[in-house]
């Protein structure tokens, strides 16, 4: 069981890899430009040319990939020749900075910026501030003789400098376009990448994506766990009732019931609850209007409609699943043998149905853990829930490229983990799988 | 005779045997609905959505576009019999047209994803061994993603746009497709009169196409209207996320998105077109739900 | 001692409801059983046998129903008992063996709960000693490891120790009837002929009265005492089994008795005579005697009045308008008309032209590759493991003649016919056919090669795309080989029908539209439309119903004498073997371990594995002579197969270690006769 196990975990590692290339080539690669999708439509030619730089778009695809999975600064460190560093500090309530520094031999962390042909480097003091002072002979010179320099610019970059060359940088300000002279040649950007815990910042909310994401991820699980817990336990109840029945009224009434709940869309259900419960009833809100992102347990009756609307979809389907699952044990031959042994209804149905007619749902529900995601990601939108998929949702409609991808991967991630706790409960369960 | 120069002469003669065989299993399809009651309500509920889409012109006074700004969020009336909505459109006009985009994507997305879905694994099915392997891996790693966020980062990277609602949905469904094709070409392919074909020396398209493919339509026919029931599903949450079609077009989805945050003010177009995707996409469900009970009751 | 009947069945009359109405599955069956005895019921499948055994409990499921007569158990009725009366009895008074044991055992529970529970029921013993009376219980069926199997799950034994398991718990409660229902049938010939051996010993340490439910006289006549045969949910003849098998009465038993092949009658010694026809279906019964459209015998009188079943003889009840003294004149025609079909099957003493060698086998091997169990072993680190389907495995077979490959299931031989027709690919080794080489795959072998060597294949469900008609699919034989010009092709699919005896309205007609035995006649239509030299026949029988299997194998028969085709015949029954090869061979875990002239395989001196596998051949004799040559353990694994002889671990002949350690040498014989064993040949004969 151990290599099975084993064997599945290699499979999923796989997976996750190809998921995420997948992930990167749709986001960033795919037709749109991840420059223009920022900008906007009103960018000239240029602008777009020297943003597209700056966010190293010009850079080989494989290598952004792999920076934006692993991080870039051990890519740019031999370029500078020094270790590289990152400081976080707040600005405001929400809104986070992050620093890239170089740090010297001195213990110095400092950044560079060309000014008027000449290097000036910012020396970060103790307080957080910077200390601006004339670096100019930084310079080193290649094969060509052309004089140049790889420092940490004050954008979070590593930047080469080339003496004499500066080029002209556009960058997208609050107030609009500043034009900088004296642009450094080449871009790469500084990140430590997804594995390494940061996904990049988030261009709406101007702040670290891990920051905002993770309150949110907290949220989705404590509704996706109550609708689970909710809906579980009723409809593997109501499939068995329905499957022990098969044919009969109590049969068909909850088959139907099930079909109706299973079929209908996700965000259907959460406006027919809302027209009865919180316009018609008036028992409930109809929206989760929450304080704040960390209000989701402070209100609990918040949250009745939207476990409500997430499990009804789900308890139609694994009702389903389970009924047939027992209308194929009831009728197998060990069954017979059971029967034709002597045992008494209830004794068959609990020593030799229950258990065969469970294996079949579980694996099913499990893998049924995508569709029930993608329709916490509708739930959440419903009902303005402060959740991963409203946020991946808004990341989506705004184009916040980091935020989809690293949004998309968490999620991806709690899919494919879930269905590895299913293989291995369905090992247990299942001595064909245990025992060989 | 040259094996290469028969095989090109048999490829044309067999995709009409395969189409061939396809009309016979439309005909047993036909008996089949015919025997199932639940079935027959799905395929009702069905065909009357499909009489408003196709009379929605005839049988709505209005446009689905025309804004009537002296009526802005009115309740039923004679000349508005759904009311209107927050810019004076007549609702039963967008729900009439709406009924037309629903069902021409749903369809038309649900068929390319089987195109691609037969293309990836007949082969894998057939052939087994590293094309398998490879086609599986990224198969897996599509469905690993759920469905609505792959959907949201494809649209979000495409654009919203009625080709890239059927892009999406194809790239969605064809994996689910690719899987059952190829189990069903695993199972039908130790089938004797597959050997029997070898024998014959029929190379491997041919093999696929007049051997496997006709024997494989049973499972395909279900799979295929229970995925039209999906795509609904999908193209009204879709228009609901705002990923759908673009406005003003009349989007069933997007009339909920649009009116849900002004429900208490005006509750007629969200409950129409909430009452109009829920009918349709469980009378699709019935339908396919029928369909496949009675088949394997067939059996 | 108590003389009345344990078990006694008066006109049980049983009917399911059906789409199209009530339908009488099982009509007006009568019969007794008394303490210790064993009653066979035979009969073809749809013949309505297990309907009647579950009627007996009163497990007919939701749509079945006893609609008349009574069955009585020590003396009591148990029609309308209550649901908690019968579960009473079930599992501990009457209990039952199924078919399949395999899905008969719960997946998820260990064989020590499965049997305990049934003693907890009955006769609430406690746990631990229910787990003590198990072990016992699987003790006393032999079971081999005992203790061990207590605390498996089902798909931890094999097929014959799950049927071991499941007639334990059969017998757990001393019951008093036994219903088997074709217990052996799924099982191996030497797995089947131990279990047969159980059963009999069984029931005759505990003196249980049985109901053996089978399709095969052989092993009817093996444990039954009397035997009723059944057709179309009618007993049409109930008499002991020396009577049944030497006195039939009724021509639907004669008929079964005359289509089957023996296995010590040599090929063209003997004539099989199919029962035309098939099983009415209960929805559709002919008026008048059941059996008469299938009756050779035919009178007026027996489509208009339907026979009762009467004492023809003392103890010998017939359901037929003939009396015996009619047989007697039928039988005389029989035996000569016998004679001249004899000499017309095997024709004018075939002349016999040189021999010329059509197919050659030299060390050919089938290796699977076992698939890796380990990431490493994508990258190479995992040593690449086979599973040797077919080692070594050399032979040749002359023009017009026909080699048998017999040996029981996972021997290898399906495996040399598909290397042989170029399914499977050859790991390696070479295969020349009409002097050509031939070892590569299918799509590397010339087209010439491809239409001289034909199959015919087992499953008559797969044989046939179900997509097509019958026409269509020979056509396309017809059409890919250019055998006729294209506007002759109908008329060619129409007379290779004729020529299997199907007619021309079979050109329309889909496969799901004929019976198994069309359908493979259908199969051998298109082996032969290619005109090929050789045709190899997978188990072209083995999942017919007998009457219809004798004439495939007439089909197959006339269609060498007739063409002097080539043939392989791939069987693991060593009957049809017997009546239509000239050579065979016998396979064992991938190896041919005797290899000779049929006359020689079938006679001693033989290999102990060819020994073993006559022994157990189930003879429609009663009288035929038990041997006692049995084989135990299971097969092993082909991926790791047994040092030295592959036998050795299951010989019940095994001289010692150099068994063990070296491969036996090749044994000659002379004629061709080829043993591989380390016996010397005085030994050989057991």
């Amino acid at each position: 069981m151990a290599r099975y196990i084993v064997r599945r975990l290699m499979t999923m590692l796989l997976t996750m890899v190809i998921v995420s290339m997948l992930v990167f080539a749709i986001v960033e690669i795919a037709p749109g430009n991840v420059a223009r999708n920022i900008l906007g439509a009103y960018a000239t030619p240029e602008q777009e040319a020297s943003m597209s730089m700056q966010l190293g778009l010009t850079r080989p695809v494989a290598i952004r990939y792999i920076s934006w999975l692993c991080g870039s600064d051990w890519q740019a460190s031999p370029e500078i020749n020094l270790p590289l560093t990152e400081t976080v500090s707040k600005q405001g309530l929400v809104e986070k900075s992050q620093q890239w520094w170089a740090i010297k031999p001195n213990g110095d962390l400092a950044q560079w910026e060309m000014k008027d042909g000449q290097m000036y480097a910012f020396i970060r003091q103790p307080d957080g501030t910077t200390l601006e002072v004339l670096d100019d002979n930084v310079w080193k010179v290649d094969a060509s003789g052309q004089e140049y320099f790889w420092g940490v610019d004050t954008g979070n970059r590593a930047a080469k400098w080339i003496r004499g060359q500066g080029g002209v940088e556009y960058q997208l300000d609050y107030s609009g376009w500043v034009q900088k002279n004296d642009a450094p040649a080449e871009y790469i950007p500084l990140n430590k990448g997804l594995l390494r815990g940061e996904a990049g910042m988030s261009l709406r909310y101007n702040t670290p994506v891990a920051d905002v994401i993770q309150r949110r991820i907290l949220n989705s699980v404590i509704l996706a766990s109550l609708a689970m817990l909710f809906s579980i336990p009723i409809a593997v109840a109501l499939g068995l009732l329905a499957g022990l029945n098969e044919g009969k009224l109590v049969d068909r009434l909850i088959s139907m019931g099930g079909l109706i709940t299973a079929g209908s869309p996700d965000f259907a259900t959460g406006i027919l609850l809302i027209m009865v419960f919180a316009l018609w009833l008036k028992l409930l809100p109809g929206a989760a209007v929450f304080t704040s992102e960390n209000a989701v347990l402070k209100d609990p009756h918040l949250l009745i409609l939207p476990v409500l609307t997430a499990s009804l979809v789900e308890i139609g389907y694994i009702l389903r699943i389970t009924r047939s699952s027992v209308v194929e044990v009831m009728n197998s031959a060990y069954v017979r043998t059971a029967i034709l042994k002597g045992l008494s209804y209830q004794q068959v149905v609990m020593r030799h149905v229950l258990r065969n007619a469970m294996m079949a749902p579980i694996t099913v529900i499990m893998l049924h853990i995508n569709w029930f995601i993608g329709g916490l990601v509708v739930v959440e939108s419903v009902f303005g829930y402060p959740g991963l998929g409203n946020f991946i949702l808004n990341a989506a409609l705004y184009k916040d490229v980091y935020s989809i991808e690293a949004g998309a991967m968490v999620l991806i991630v709690l899919a494919v983990g879930t269905q590895l706790v299913a293989d291995v409960i369905y090992s247990l369960i299942n001595p064909r799988i245990r025992y060989s | 005779m040259s094996t290469a120069q028969s095989t090109t002469n048999q490829v044309p003669s067999s995709l009409a045997r395969s189409l061939s065989g396809l009309w016979s299993g439309l005909k047993e399809l036909a008996e089949l609905i015919w025997s199932s009651p639940t079935a027959v309500i799905g395929l009702t509920i069905v065909l009357a959505w499909v009489f408003v889409a196709i009379f929605a012109p005839v049988i709505s006074a209005h446009t689905p576009l025309e804004q009537d700004y002296k009526n802005v969020n009115k309740g039923p009336s004679p000349t508005h019999i759904l009311g209107t909505d927050q810019l004076g459109r007549d609702v039963w006009a967008r729900v009439a047209f709406g009924a037309r985009t629903i069902l021409s994507l749903g369809p038309i997305s649900v068929f390319v994803a089987f195109l691609v879905g037969l293309a990836l694994g007949l082969p894998a099915g057939y052939y087994r061994g590293w094309v398998d392997e490879v086609v599986m891996r990224v198969l897996d790693s599509l469905m690993a993603f759920p469905t609505i966020l792959l959907y949201m980062i494809i649209i979000s990277a495409l654009g919203a746009s009625p080709i890239n609602v059927v892009i999406a949905i194809a790239i969605g469904g064809a994996p689910g497709i690719a899987r059952l094709v190829r189990a069903l070409t695993m199972d039908i392919r130790t089938r004797e009169y597959v050997a029997a074909a070898k024998l014959r020396g029929d190379n491997d398209l041919i093999i696929m196409l007049r051997e496997i493919l006709p024997n494989c339509r049973g499972p395909l026919i279900v799979d295929f209207l229970l995925r039209i029931g999906y795509a609904a599903f999908y193209i009204g949450t879709l228009g609901f996320l705002g990923l759908g079609l673009p406005p003003p077009t009349p989007d069933w989805g997007g009339m909920v998105q649009e009116g849900h945050s002004r429900m208490t003010a005006n509750i007629w177009p969200v409950l129409s077109a909430t009452l109009a995707i829920v009918t349709l996409v469980i009378g699709l469900n019935l339908f396919a739900d029928g369909v496949r009970e009675e088949s394997m009751r067939y059996q | 001692m108590d003389e009345s009947p344990i078990l006694s069945v008066k006109n049980l009359a049983v009917s399911y409801k059906t789409r199209k109405g009530e339908v009488d599955a099982v009509r007006d069956v009568t019969f007794d059983i008394q303490r210790g005895e064993n009653l066979g019921l035979v009969g073809e499948s749809g013949c309505g046998k297990s309907t009647a055994a579950y009627s007996l409990v009163n497990f007919l499921g939701p749509n079945g129903h006893i609609t008349r007569g009574e069955v009585l158990f020590k003396g009591e009725s148990l029609r309308g008992r209550s649901e908690s009366d019968l579960r009473k009895l079930r599992g501990a008074d009457i209990s039952m063996v199924y078919q399949e044991p395999m899905s008969a055992l719960n997946p998820s529970m260990r064989i020590q709960d499965q049997l305990a529970e049934s003693l907890i029921t009955h006769r609430g013993v406690g746990k631990k000693n229910a787990y003590a009376e198990s072990l016992e219980a699987l003790k006393k069926v032999y079971m081999p490891d005992a203790e061990g199997v207590m605390t498996r799950y089902p798909h931890q034994l094999s097929g014959g120790q799950q049927q071991r398991v499941v007639i334990a718990m059969a017998m757990l409660n001393n019951p008093s009837l036994l219903i088997m229902d074709e217990p052996t049938t799924a099982l191996d010939v030497t797995v089947e002929a131990a279990v047969l051996d159980l059963i009999a010993e069984l029931q005759r340490k505990y003196n249980t009265a049985a109901l053996y439910i089978s399709h095969n006289l052989g092993v009817v006549a093996r444990v039954s005492d009397k035997v009723a045969v059944m057709y179309a949910g009618e007993i049409v003849e109930l008499a002991s089994t020396r009577e049944i098998f030497h006195n039939p009465m009724h021509p639907y038993t004669m008929g079964l008795m005359r289509c089957l092949p023996d296995v010590d009658a040599p090929k063209g010694t003997r004539t099989l005579y199919p029962i035309p026809g098939r099983v009415p279906s209960p929805a559709n019964l002919p008026h008048g005697c059941i059996f008469a459209p299938r009756c050779e015998q035919v009178r007026g009188e027996c489509t208009v009045d339907h026979p009762s079943l009467i004492e023809m003889e003392p103890g010998h009840q017939v359901r037929c308008l003939r009396r015996p003294q009619d047989w007697q004149e039928v039988r005389r025609l029989w035996s000569i008309s016998a004679e001249t079909s004899l000499n017309l099957a095997t024709g004018p003493e075939r002349e016999k032209p040189a021999p010329e060698t059509v197919l050659n086998l030299e060390a050919a091997k089938v290796y699977y590759p076992v698939p890796f169990e380990t990431i490493g072993g994508l990258f190479g680190l995992e040593k690449r493991r086979f599973v040797r389907a077919a080692d070594e495995v050399s032979f040749s077979v002359q023009r017009g003649r026909t080699l048998g490959i017999v040996g029981e299931s996972g021997c290898g031989k399906s495996t040399v016919a598909k290397a042989i027709v170029g399914l499977e690919p050859l790991h390696q080794g070479k295969i020349d056919f009409l002097n050509v080489d031939i070892s590569h795959p299918l799509h590397k072998r010339g087209i010439e090669s491809i239409r001289e060597l034909q199959m015919v294949f087992q499953d008559p469900n797969g044989v046939l795309n179900p997509s097509y008609t019958i026409g269509e699919q020979i056509a396309f034989s017809l059409r890919r080989f250019h055998t006729v010009p294209p506007h002759q092709v109908r008329a060619e699919v129409e007379r290779l029908l004729h020529a299997v005896k199907l007619d021309e309205s079979y050109y329309n007609r889909l496969p799901r539209q004929l019976s198994g035995g069309e359908k493979q006649r259908v199969g051998i239509a298109r082996a032969i439309s290619t005109n090929p030299a050789m045709i190899v026949c997978d188990e072209p029988v083995s999942a017919l119903d007998v009457s219809v299997q004798a004439a495939v194998l007439n089909l197959l028969l006339e269609i060498q004498n007739t063409q002097n085709t080539t043939m392989i015949l791939i069987s693991h029954d060593l009957s049809s073997v017997r009546f239509f090869s000239d050579e065979v061979a016998v396979m064992y875990l991938g190896r041919i371990v005797e290899i000779g002239p049929c006359e020689a395989i079938y006679a001693p001196p033989n290999h102990p594995y060819t020994t073993a596998l006559l022994a157990a051949v189930p003879r429609p004799d009663p009288e035929a002579p038990a041997s006692t040559v049995r084989l135990g353990g299971r097969v092993p694994s082909a991926v790791n197969p047994p040092s030295g002889c592959r036998f050795h671990t299951r010989c019940p002949f095994k001289i010692g270690a150099i068994c063990e350690q070296e491969e036996p040498a090749c044994l000659d014989l002379g004629h061709g006769h080829r043993i591989y064993c380390h016996l010397t040949p005085d030994k050989l004969i057991h």
